[in-house]
């Protein structure tokens, strides 16, 4: 028997906003020119289907049954949500900090706080991966990395 | 009293600053930047001119090419710009440079915010039909055109590209009017020609040459102001009769903004001496180039001219000017 | 009989001891420029440029060419351990690789990626022997309404790749769409959905989407839990290191598939290797007789895709040996190569340099050969790096994508993108939407759009030029029957419901 899925209705709101969007951006410019079909042409068009998609799986989303849904399990979210932050945060960092100091700081944020290992394990693994990357590719291979102020 | 005199001479002299012309050389490697990938046009403009700079030993150090591509240029002109004051990178700039900033409002570094350094090459095209198309000159095509408007087909760029501009010219001078279509590779734009897609095109005359002297395709007209020397027997633009400019396909060189006067004197020279040099003439005669070279300040003053011009044709052609 | 003497002369090239030596390093600097994701064989070539001018113009062409379809063997190699694309052309292998390697299969998916890039390798060689002329012809006849029909009916592929939700699956290709038309539309110089920013001018770079939707998005659904369990098995056994020989029978078709669809897509100038591998993977899946399993590790997923992605090296030289044109990124640089070295690649091109055209064909026979007994015994070897801890080797994938990334462009902006495309996989992973259509419809998008506007500019507004022309239009007639398959298979299951009911 079919469940509701909140997880259905909040991206399908989510899309048929986006539909939305794109609806709108595309009024804006030439739907057809007399060279042809304008700018607006085919965004317009796939638009639309997202809209009308969108709101088919809303519609959806909300047939069956409402218990039986299975709960998010937030903490689990939570932990890939930090990682994204932290390597968020380590590309930013890229500027200043140039790539293997940065990239150091994620792998032992991983290591450390992710998979709980002993700092000492976290420490060797991030200045060995970056370490690593530093010598293979920006030393012998000539593929340049982000650097920082420090100059690597 | 003597011995104090003779000694602020000495130190005068002593103290006195070397002379400028000579002092500047890079020290280190020179990025010369570009706006294509590799093997794109300017990658392998860049390259020749990286290659002949050291086989003529114009520079102490090496130069070379840093591809930055995106925006259509806007991203190569912003890396510049970021490089304020830096004597050591340069650009290799082409129309696409100074176009688009005038249509992108997100591209916001013109050639006004960068050092103009040297005008080095301008790339005249020919107008090209299959081999076994009925027309046989550019008369023929524009009266076709006029007869049937909007039926014949042009296989060109982007329609920013000169390809379009040379049709806009035509068109407006002419009144005949052909449908233009956009390809985003040469490659395709050739498949289309050969396979009987599209009727014409504007191509460069290096590209045509091999499919010329094949005889899959045949040249009605040049876009150039005289006759190309491959090209003997092909009327100009004026000679067959259109009284339209002839826009040119530009490159040439930039330094970021804020670089000091002795650092724009050098690369200037640097770039006079290469135009001069055998292995220069030698790359323009092979690949049908003209030597468009001109100092900073003619480019200055073709840059202005070039843009407003580019603004009066867009218009015509619909697109919006933002700049 | 003058293929004959053609082809033994290149032989008597191509085995010449310097230029097998070109071509041994051409192959291995490809398959390493193929294991690294981002650095792929255009900037390489460029950067080996200027060495070739001291070289004989064979052995440089021989040694370019080896890493152009040197790269195509290494790029499934992250693609199924790592499931990062090593190479735009090995997204597609990533579908099913990475899920045999989860499985403990990883040794056999990469094994058969070898194998069928040998077998489909030379079959775009024989193809660019024999057929060159015939094919670039055909291409010639290709123009924008069969590119339109091309790219419909890889979209309605779409909906064979859609799994549970063909909603999802439509709407995770809508946005695809979108992403692809996000820069500057070429026709009208109008900046669509750029938000003010100037590198989006010229749109988002496929790799990026493709590694952080992936590869990204994997590992942050890998972070939800610490627990060590079951990582990815290592193989045991030589059963799993190696293709079995049920395995080869399986592959049957998807070798011939690949190896034709790869060759024909590769000969069209405005095709290229991730269409060609789509392609191939989704008449694969039309085709087999496990095609529900496709998508969850199914070893002809991995030998169709990757079997069209090398033989499309040979079709790609097919326009530009005979006609001197460029139809994908590297015979760009190849073209500018030839250029550079003196010679005039056009239609009198290979008339005109026989020994230079039979040289690199005889060499590609003879690098395919160097690149399965080089590959091959690498598998075993490369899969050890799954015995790599977690907590290793998730940072690993992670630096590899960063620095693959931006080894293309140069661009911190880039790598902002990748991050949030890695989140946006990770989403799509948790609410359950397919991950595959969103970047076929991407990699198809521009395309698309793109051929349809030229069309209509053909046909001066006719919609009817789509099916006017034949080609387009059994093509298009394919993509309505291929969109009809599920219904088809749903209607009859309700069918049979009713009789039991």
């Amino acid at each position: 028997m079919k469940t509701r899925n909140s997880g259905d209705l909040w991206s399908g709101l989510a899309l048929a906003a986006l539909g939305l969007y794109i609806i709108v951006q595309a009024w804006q410019w030439e739907y057809l020119s007399p060279e042809g079909p304008g700018a607006g042409f085919f965004p317009l068009w796939y638009g639309i289907a997202m809209l009308a998609l969108s709101a088919a799986l809303v519609v959806s989303s909300q047939r069956g049954r409402s218990a039986g849904e299975k709960p998010v399990d937030w903490k689990r979210v939570g932990r890939a949500f930090s990682t994204w932050f932290a390597l968020a945060v380590s590309i930013a960092l890229f500027k200043p900090l140039g790539f293997v100091l940065s990239f150091a700081l994620l792998t032992y944020f991983i290591v450390a706080v992710m998979y709980r290992r002993p700092l000492k394990t976290a420490a060797l693994v991030a200045v060995a991966s970056a370490g690593g990357f530093f010598l293979v590719f920006q030393l012998a291979l000539d593929v340049p990395l982000p650097l920082g102020v420090l100059g690597f | 009293m003597k011995l104090l005199l003779n000694s602020i001479a000495l130190l005068a002299f002593l103290c006195a600053p070397p002379s400028f012309a000579q002092s500047y050389k890079p020290a280190r490697t020179v990025d010369l930047v570009v706006h294509t990938g590799p093997g794109g046009g300017s990658d392998v403009l860049a390259r020749a001119i990286a290659v002949m700079v050291e086989k003529e030993k114009l520079l102490p150090v090496r130069l070379q090419v840093v591809n930055k591509p995106g925006g259509n240029g806007a991203v190569a002109a912003a890396h510049l710009a970021e490089k304020r004051g830096d004597p050591n990178t340069l650009g290799l700039f082409t129309g696409v440079w100074l176009q688009t900033p005038l249509v992108s409002v997100e591209a916001k570094v013109t050639l006004r915010d960068l050092t103009p350094i040297a005008r080095l090459v301008l790339e005249p095209a020919v107008i090209a039909v299959k081999a076994d198309s009925p027309f046989k000159t550019l008369g023929d095509f524009i009266e076709a055109a006029k007869k049937n408007p909007g039926r014949l087909k042009q296989s060109g760029g982007s329609n920013t590209s000169r390809d379009n501009v040379v049709r806009q010219l035509l068109q407006k001078s002419t009144g005949a009017r052909w449908a233009f279509i956009s390809f985003p590779g040469g490659g395709e734009r050739i498949a289309a020609l050969l396979g009987g897609h599209v009727d014409m095109m504007v191509i460069e005359p290096e590209e045509a040459g091999e499919h010329i002297r094949a005889g899959t395709m045949r040249v009605l007209a040049q876009v150039s102001a005289k006759r190309l020397a491959k090209f003997p027997d092909v009327p100009t633009l004026r000679e067959a009769g259109f009284d339209v400019p002839v826009v040119p396909q530009v490159r040439g060189v930039v330094a970021p903004p804020g670089i000091p006067k002795e650092n724009v004197e050098f690369w200037q020279d640097l770039f006079l001496k290469l135009t001069r040099t055998p292995s220069w003439q030698k790359y323009i005669a092979d690949n049908q180039f003209e030597d468009g070279y001109q100092n900073a300040a003619d480019l200055t003053k073709f840059y202005e001219e070039f843009t407003g011009r580019m603004r009066e044709i867009f218009k015509d052609a619909g697109v919006t000017i933002v700049r | 009989m003058e293929i004959i003497s053609g082809l033994l002369n290149g032989f008597a090239v191509a085995l010449e001891p310097a230029n097998l030596m070109w071509c041994f390093v051409g192959v291995f600097l490809g398959t390493v420029v193929g294991i690294l994701p981002g650095l792929g064989p255009p900037a390489t070539i460029a950067m080996l440029l200027p060495l070739t001018f001291k070289m004989n113009p064979a052995g440089a062409i021989i040694m370019l060419a080896g890493i152009y379809y040197g790269a195509k063997y290494g790029g499934s190699t992250t693609s199924i351990l790592m499931n990062v694309p090593g190479e735009s052309a090995s997204v597609v292998t990533c579908i099913d690789g990475y899920q045999m390697a989860r499985k403990g299969r990883a040794g056999a998916a990469l094994g058969i990626a070898a194998i069928a890039s040998f077998i489909a390798g030379t079959v775009g060689v024989l193809g660019l022997m024999l057929v060159a002329p015939p094919v670039a012809k055909l291409a010639l006849s290709f123009s924008s309404p069969e590119y339109f029909a091309l790219m419909s009916l890889g979209l309605a592929l779409v909906v064979l790749l859609a799994g549970r939700s063909i909603v999802k699956a439509l709407l995770a290709a809508l946005f695809g769409l979108w992403i692809a038309s996000m820069g500057t539309d070429p026709f009208s110089t109008t900046s669509r959905f750029t938000f003010g920013q100037m590198e989006m001018l010229s749109g988002i770079d496929f790799i990026v989407v493709a590694i952080g939707v992936f590869a990204l998005g994997e590992v942050l659904a890998n972070m939800e839990t610490h627990e060590e369990t079951q990582l990815l098995p290592v193989p045991k056994g030589l059963k799993n290191l190696l293709p079995t020989l049920q395995d080869l029978k399986d592959c049957r078709f998807a070798f011939l598939n690949g190896s034709v669809v790869g060759f024909l897509v590769g000969a069209l100038p405005g095709g290229g290797s991730t269409i060609a591998s789509f392609l191939s993977y989704g008449l694969e899946k039309a085709v087999s007789r496990r095609r529900e399993e496709f998508g969850t590790g199914v070893i002809e997923g991995v030998a169709a895709p990757e079997g069209a992605n090398n033989s499309e090296t040979g079709g790609a030289l097919v326009p530009l040996l005979t006609l001197g044109i460029p139809g994908s990124g590297t015979t760009a640089i190849l073209l500018a190569a030839l250029v550079l070295w003196g010679f005039k690649p056009g239609p009198l091109f290979i008339p005109e340099n026989p020994a230079l055209f039979w040289g690199l064909v005889a060499s590609m026979y003879v690098g395919n050969v160097i690149l399965l007994v080089l590959n091959l015994p690498l598998v075993p070897l490369f899969a050890q790096v799954l015995r790599l801890p977690a907590y290793v080797l998730y940072p690993l994938i992670l630096g590899v994508s960063l620095v693959g990334v931006y080894s293309v462009s140069g661009s911190l902006f880039d790598l902002g993108l990748l991050a949030a495309f890695g989140l946006l996989g990770y989403l799509m992973r948790k609410l359950d939407y397919p991950t595959a259509p969103l970047i076929l419809g991407l990699a198809l998008g521009a395309g698309m759009e793109r051929a349809l506007r030229q069309s209509l500019m053909m046909s001066g507004g006719e919609l009817s030029i789509l099916v006017a022309r034949p080609i387009s239009a059994v093509m298009l007639s394919l993509a309505v029957l291929v969109l009809l398959v599920p219904v088809f298979g749903k209607l009859n299951a309700w069918r049979l419901r009713a009789l039991e009911g």
